[in-house]
C-alpha cells in the first residue's frame, strides 16, 4: 500500500506535489464559487488588489465578499484541518495506536468546555475573542490535569495518560451536556453553543486566521523538533530510551505541541470530527510512519481535506449550509471503517 | 564485509558499584559488583527472576539505582545526558515483535539517532554505515523489507544490526539468541564474540549454560537480586553452584575445553 516510485523519499514529494496541487484547486474553487455569482475576472481582480503591489480598484461589495468572507474561511479551513491531522499525528505516534485522535487526552473536550462556558455565561457576546481563549485554555488546563493525576515520580506512564484523559473525556462530556441544559432557556446561548459544537468555519474573518496562527506556528515547530523522537517511541520507550531518547522530555513537548495545535483548532472551528483520526491514519499507510515524513504530510492532507470538506458543506444542501463537522464525520467515518477492514485482512495475510 | 565491526576502538570498561535497584518496596538487585571488561564476551546467567535484565537496564543506564553507581571508564553514567550515553553504550532489550511498518533499513536507522542531527536527520556518511551494518549481520539483501513481515532470526539479526549501528562500544545484549535455531543462534553468539574480540565490551543475557560456557570470556551468576560468582566460565560453573543457584543436579562431560553439563532434576 505504501507509495515508492523512485524511492520512498520521491514517493513523499511526490504525494507533496499532489496534495499542494488539491489543496489550490479547492481553494480556488472556494474563492471563485459561492451563495453570490461573482464573475471570475473580478474575483481576480480582488485577489490581485490585495496579494500583489502597487494600487488597484475593486468593487467594495465584490471586494468585501471575496476578500472578507470567502478568502479568511477558506485559510481558517486549512489551518484548522492542517492542525488538527498533525496533532492526530503526534498522538497517533506517542501512544502506539492508529486509533488515537488530536483530543485523545482530554484536550479538544477542554477546549469545547471553554467556549461553552464563555457562551453560556454571556462573555462571548460581549467580548469577541472570549470563546476563543477560554478554548485553547481549556484544552492547555486539560493537559495540565490529566499530565499531572498520571505523572509519578517524575514518570508519566502513556497508559495511564490514556484512561486519565478517556476519565477527563467523559466528566468534561457531561459538563458540557449539563452546561448546555441550564441555558436551554436561552435560545441565542443554546443556539450558538449548538452550531459550534458541530462544528465549522461560517463567517470565519481574518481575525480567526490569526487566532489559529501562532498556535499553529509554535504547535508546528515544536512538532518537527521532535518528530524523530516520535519514530523511535514507536519501538517502546525502553528501545527509545536505550537509543538516546530523554523520553519524559519528548512525551512532554509532544503532548503540549498536540494540545496547542488542537485547542488553536478547536477555538476557531469548533469540534471538526475525525480529521485527526483519519487523516494520519490513511498518510501513514501510503508514506510509512517515519515521522519527518509523516507530520508535514498528514498536515498537508489535513489542509485539502478539510477545504474540500468545506465546499461540499457548502454546496450539499445550497443555499443551506449542513456543519462542517457532520461532513468529515460523513466522509471520515465510513473512509475510515474501510481502511479498517482492509488493513486488518492485510494484518491477517501477514501473519 | 568488517567495516563495521573493524573501527571498534579499545571499549572502556563499565562497572556496577555497590549498584542496587528498588522497585515498589522490592529489591530487585542489591549489592553488585560487576565489571563487563573491554575485549570480552560476558555472559550473565541465572534462573527466572534472579535479576539478570534488571542488571542490563542498570549498566546500560536506561534505569536509575536506587543505590551505587555506574561507571563508565571511571565516569558516572547517570552523569552523561541520554544522548551521549547512547553513543558509547548500547542495550538491545528482549523482541519484542514491532507492529509499526518501518522499512528494515528505516528500523536500523533508529540506532544512529544519537548521532543524528535533529532537523535535518541522517547525513550520506550515515547511510554507507547503515550499509555496512546491514551487511555485517547478513540482512542487507532484507533491506527493503517491511520489519512486520520479518522471521524470528531476521528480526533478531536486524536488530544487531540496529544495535551495531548506534558505533557504541559496549553492546548490551538482552537474551538475543531466545527466537532464533540452532544455526542461526550460533551465527549470532559468533558474532557478538568476533565484536568483544575486536575490542567491545559485550555482554549478554543466555539461558543455556553450555553455550554460555562455551562462548563466553566470563560469566557472571545472578540468583534472587544478587551477585553470586564471578569469573571464567571454568572457575565459576561447577555442579556445586548450579545446584545451589539453578536446584539441578549438573553432571559434568569429559572431552571438551569448556565446561559441558548434562542436566537433571534434583531428587
Amino acid at each position: 500500500m505504501r507509495i515508492a516510485f523512485g524511492g520512498i523519499q520521491a514517493g513523499f514529494w511526490w504525494y507533496m506535489a499532489a496534495g499542494t496541487v488539491l489543496l489550490l484547486t479547492f481553494a480556488g474553487i472556494g474563492l471563485f464559487r459561492g451563495a453570490v455569482p461573482i464573475d471570475e475576472g473580478e474575483v481576480l481582480a480582488v485577489l490581485a488588489r490585495h496579494l500583489l503591489p502597487g494600487e488597484r480598484i475593486a468593487d467594495p461589495s465584490v471586494d468585501t465578499i471575496v476578500w472578507s468572507l470567502r478568502a479568511p474561511r477558506v485559510v481558517v479551513a486549512a489551518m484548522v484541518g492542517g492542525c488538527l491531522a498533525l496533532a492526530g499525528a503526534q498522538m497517533q505516534g506517542l501512544f502506539r495506536n492508529p486509533l488515537a485522535s488530536p483530543g485523545i487526552v482530554g484536550t479538544s473536550t477542554g477546549a469545547a468546555t471553554g467556549a461553552v462556558f464563555a457562551l453560556t455565561f454571556g462573555l462571548a457576546g460581549s467580548f469577541l475573542l472570549a470563546a476563543p481563549l477560554f478554548a485553547v485554555a481549556g484544552a492547555l488546563l486539560s493537559l495540565l490535569i490529566v499530565t499531572r493525576i498520571a505523572t509519578r515520580d517524575g514518570y508519566t506512564p502513556v497508559t495511564t495518560l490514556l484512561l486519565a484523559g478517556v476519565a477527563l473525556n467523559a466528566l468534561l462530556a457531561a459538563f458540557n451536556s449539563w452546561l448546555i441544559a441550564r441555558s436551554w432557556e436561552q435560545y441565542e446561548a443554546a443556539r450558538r453553543i449548538a452550531y459550534w459544537m458541530m462544528g465549522g468555519v461560517t463567517d470565519r474573518g481574518w481575525v480567526h486566521v490569526g487566532m489559529v496562527l501562532p498556535g499553529m506556528v509554535i504547535g508546528c515547530a515544536m512538532a518537527v523538533w521532535f518528530a524523530r523522537d516520535l519514530d523511535l517511541l514507536l519501538e517502546g520507550e525502553e528501545v527509545a530510551a536505550s537509543l538516546g531518547v530523554d523520553i519524559e522530555k519528548a512525551k512532554r513537548a509532544v503532548l503540549w505541541s498536540a494540545a496547542i495545535l488542537t485547542g488553536s483548532a478547536v477555538a476557531v472551528s469548533g469540534v471538526v470530527g475525525f480529521v485527526g483520526l483519519v487523516v494520519p491514519h490513511l498518510v501513514r499507510l501510503l508514506l510509512g510512519p517515519v515521522h519527518r515524513r509523516l507530520l508535514p504530510a498528514a498536515f498537508l492532507t489535513g489542509a485539502w481535506f478539510v477545504v474540500g470538506a468545506d465546499l461540499l458543506a457548502r454546496t450539499l444542501a445550497a443555499p443551506e449550509e449542513v456543519f462542517l463537522g457532520v461532513v468529515t464525520a460523513f466522509v471520515g467515518a465510513p473512509f475510515f471503517l474501510f481502511l479498517l477492514v482492509r488493513h486488518e485482512s492485510e494484518v491477517a495475510v501477514s501473519r | 564485509m568488517t567495516e563495521a565491526t573493524g573501527s571498534a576502538r579499545r571499549a572502556p570498561r563499565l562497572e556496577l558499584v555497590g549498584g542496587g535497584v528498588e522497585r515498589r518496596g522490592r529489591w530487585l538487585l542489591r549489592g553488585v559488583d560487576l565489571a563487563i571488561e573491554p575485549a570480552m564476551l560476558t555472559s550473565v546467567v541465572g534462573p527466572n527472576g534472579a535479576g539478570k535484565s534488571t542488571l542490563l537496564r542498570l549498566l546500560s543506564g536506561t534505569w536509575r539505582l536506587t543505590e551505587g553507581k555506574a561507571l563508565l571508564g571511571g565516569f558516572d553514567l547517570s552523569a552523561l545526558p541520554r544522548r551521549q550515553a547512547a553513543r558509547r553504550v548500547a542495550y538491545v532489550p528482549q523482541t519484542v515483535r514491532p507492529t509499526f511498518e518501518f522499512t528494515v533499513r528505516e528500523f536500523v536507522t533508529l540506532g544512529r539517532y544519537p548521532h543524528e542531527n535533529r532537523l535535518f536527520g541522517t547525513r550520506s556518511a550515515d547511510r554507507g554505515w547503515i550499509d555496512s551494518c546491514l551487511d555485517d549481520t547478513d540482512v542487507l539483501a532484507l533491506a527493503e523489507r517491511r520489519v512486520t513481515t520479518l522471521s524470528g532470526g531476521e528480526l533478531q539479526r536486524v536488530l544487531m544490526a540496529r544495535c551495531l549501528a548506534t558505533e557504541a562500544e559496549v553492546l548490551l545484549l538482552d537474551e538475543p539468541t531466545s527466537n532464533l535455531d540452532l544455526a542461526h543462534g550460533l551465527d549470532l553468539l559468533g558474532l557478538a564474540r568476533r565484536l568483544a574480540c575486536e575490542g567491545r565490551s559485550v555482554a549478554l543475557v543466555l539461558h543455556d549454560l553450555n553455550v554460555a560456557a562455551r562462548f563466553a570470556h566470563r560469566v557472571a551468576v545472578l540468583d534472587g537480586g544478587a551477585l553470586i560468582a564471578e569469573g571464567p566460565p571454568a572457575e565459576v560453573l561447577n555442579p556445586d553452584l548450579l545446584r545451589r543457584v539453578f536446584r539441578v543436579e549438573a553432571v559434568p562431560l569429559e572431552g571438551s575445553a569448556a565446561p559441558v553439563f548434562d542436566f537433571e532434576p534434583l531428587g
